[in-house]
């Protein structure tokens, strides 16, 4: 195609002018895909993180910020009454943790030793074994499902683990099951340890004063989470007296992904100000340069013109010379974009929630060549036009 | 003259009036002559005579103010740009002073460039015009770029690519005005060549020695044809 060849001599003619106009497009399509890319992979990430924990489940603890913490503090009785009152609930347990070093024989690691139930905090799938029964509720027996990276740790020769020992302080407890490699994330981090086992072996082996500080629940309509949280938060502080500055939070899937959400969200609204600023602003050095580029040919375009181009002709050509100087800058902001995101991908985040999200090239394409297609019709169109209409008397004896 | 060939041009009390602010001046105040086809004509006149105006007129690069204009047949006084400029493509070749080739662009490809506005598919528009330089004598010259070319074959590049869609007329605005004496001769014994082969030509120009190549010449003062004949001495 003539067109696109001659569009491609007079880009490649002015290298450094075509270069210079195409840098504000590609800061800011490097800039936008950059974000999208590391936006994507963190929600990719963090959702990764969450996906362990189970739909149906919450957590209450006291607020972090109340003057009686001691008071707030939820007691083994608070979570019993609970399950008997409040309507909609399945179980409740206490939440806590242990830090203990874990030993088999002489491979040993310091882990989080943390109580859980028959239906299970972390609903990740099992790579050995068996989850606890009731039975081992019932009879708070010495057993453990433990992560697949203190598997690794404590039997570093592989094979099947159930029917061993692993010591923790002064207990002995026999592996049951072993997690298959998690989508780990901060949340297993806070309230699922390494090493679970049944609550009620916890309970009797750990908590003392009847104090389990916090509990989770299962409930069993998930649809009715937010008013059961409601309802147990309330029953809580009527338990506890119902005193004033008496505070509670529940945590659940649900609500953490929605903050997470709601935060990509501005972050998306950020990034599309930054896109169309940045926009504006490289359309407007397009539409320079082009006009530019219309006054020095204005003879180029007069001949054209004499020797039988009509105005489409015209306008095609200087409106395709538009278009390729913003596809390659949109082009090359592209590639730095996804550079960008993918290093920081890999090397950030990554190492902090061991989530690899694939590079959205999809979207990221699509944004470019939206960037393309916006930024050549808002302001290539323009001197192209005037190119169209120029008088071609006018245009042959413009010196 | 041939009252029997049939008529290149055939022009008929143009007028041509310009609004300089609240100014009227007339360039043409009412010329009437024709050309048939196969002639070599030169317009000659002094500057202010309405030369320029009367070439933009036959060029269908400008409408005139009144008066018709048949161009091969073709009334063109009241076409739009659009169809101007279509038979400005199909029906004229410009060749200018400036040779006003494309730079950076060998000379097959401003040769073939009528014929892509044409909408000439690529590999005949390549054949044609590398017939059409042949033609010129610049057969061996397809893959020059004007600054590679002189101002002589420059110009020979230009009167291909004017030829290119087989015009019904050659327009040559001081197709010699930028070149040395002799180069200037090799041009005008290219557009007689190209008469003899039946080619329509109108020459502009205000060089007695080049309009004298013509077989008449048409003389502009003041917007009106002063004279129309052979040249003295034919």
């Amino acid at each position: 195609m003539i067109y696109l060849e001659e569009a491609l001599r007079v880009l490649f003619a002015n290298k450094v002018r075509s270069l210079l106009t195409m840098t504000g497009l590609i800061i800011g399509v490097g800039a936008v895909i950059a974000i999208q890319v590391l936006g994507s992979s963190m929600a990719g990430a963090v959702n990764g993180a969450l996906g362990d924990m189970a739909d149906n489940s919450f957590i209450v603890a006291p607020n972090g910020v109340q003057g009686n913490f001691r008071r707030a503090a939820i007691k083994l009785t608070d979570i019993t009454a609970i399950e008997q009152d409040v309507p909609n609930i399945e179980q409740g347990i206490p939440l806590g943790g242990q830090n203990f070093l874990v030993q088999n024989g002489h491979h040993q690691a310091r882990y989080f030793l943390t109580p859980d139930s028959s239906q299970p905090f972390n609903d990740s799938p099992l790579l050995y074994g068996r989850r606890f029964t009731s039975n081992d509720i019932a009879d708070a027996t010495n057993v453990a499902v433990i992560s697949y990276r203190s598997y690794q740790k404590l039997f570093p020769h592989g094979g099947d683990p159930t029917g061993r020992s692993i010591y923790a302080g002064i207990h002995r407890y026999v592996v049951v099951g072993v997690l298959a490699a998690p989508k780990r994330g901060f949340i297993n981090a806070q309230f699922g340890g390494d090493i679970t086992i049944p609550y009620t072996t916890y309970v009797n082996q750990y908590v003392h004063d009847g104090v389990a500080g916090a509990a989770r629940f299962i409930v069993a309509d998930a649809s009715r989470m937010n008013l059961t949280e409601i309802a147990v938060m309330k029953q809580l502080k009527a338990l506890h007296g119902d005193q004033k500055g008496l505070q509670y939070q529940t945590f659940d899937k649900s609500q953490l992904t929605k903050g997470i959400n709601g935060i990509f969200g501005v972050m998306t609204i950020v990034v599309a100000l930054i896109g169309a600023v940045s926009l504006v602003v490289a359309g407007i050095g397009v539409m320079n340069i082009m006009l530019v580029s219309v006054t020095e040919r204005t003879r180029e375009i007069g001949v054209r013109k004499a020797i039988g181009a009509r105005r489409g002709q015209i306008l095609a050509q200087f409106f395709i010379e538009a278009l390729l100087l913003c596809g390659f800058g949109c082009g090359i902001g592209l590639a730095i974009g996804l550079s960008i995101g993918w290093i920081v991908n890999q090397f950030a985040i990554v190492k902090v929630t061991g989530y690899v999200a694939p590079l959205p090239w999809v979207e990221s394409l699509l944004i470019a060549g939206a960037f393309t297609i916006v930024v050549t019709l808002a302001f290539g169109t323009y001197p192209a036009y005037r190119a169209a209409r120029l008088d071609p008397i006018e245009a042959l004896r413009y010196e | 003259m041939n009252n029997q060939t049939p008529l290149a041009i055939d022009v008929r009390n143009v007028t041509k009036t310009y609004a300089m602010g609240s100014l009227e001046v007339q360039a043409l105040s009412g010329v009437t002559f024709t050309i048939a086809k196969g002639e070599y004509v030169a317009v000659m006149g002094p500057s202010g005579s309405g030369k320029s105006t009367l070439m933009n007129v036959l060029g269908c690069l400008d409408r005139a103010t009144a008066g018709s204009y048949l161009l091969d047949g073709v009334d063109v006084s009241e076409l739009d740009d659009n169809r101007l400029a279509e038979i400005r493509l199909r029906k004229l070749g410009f060749v200018f002073q400036g040779f006003n080739l494309l730079a950076r662009t060998d000379a097959l490809k401003n040769v073939a460039l009528p014929l892509f506005y044409a909408g000439v598919p690529g590999r005949e528009r390549t054949a044609a015009a590398q017939r059409q330089l042949a033609e010129v004598g610049l057969g061996d010259r397809a893959r020059h770029k004007p600054n590679e070319l002189s101002g002589g074959q420059q110009q020979r590049v230009a009167i291909a690519r004017a030829l290119v869609n087989d015009p019904a007329v050659l327009l040559a605005d001081e197709p010699t005005g930028n070149l040395d004496s002799k180069t200037s001769e090799e041009i005008m014994a290219l557009f007689a060549t190209l008469n003899a082969r039946g080619r329509t030509i109108i020459l502009v120009s205000h060089d007695e020695g080049v309009a004298n190549h013509a077989q008449r010449i048409i003389r502009l003062r003041d917007g009106l044809v002063v004279s129309d004949g052979p040249p003295a001495g034919r």
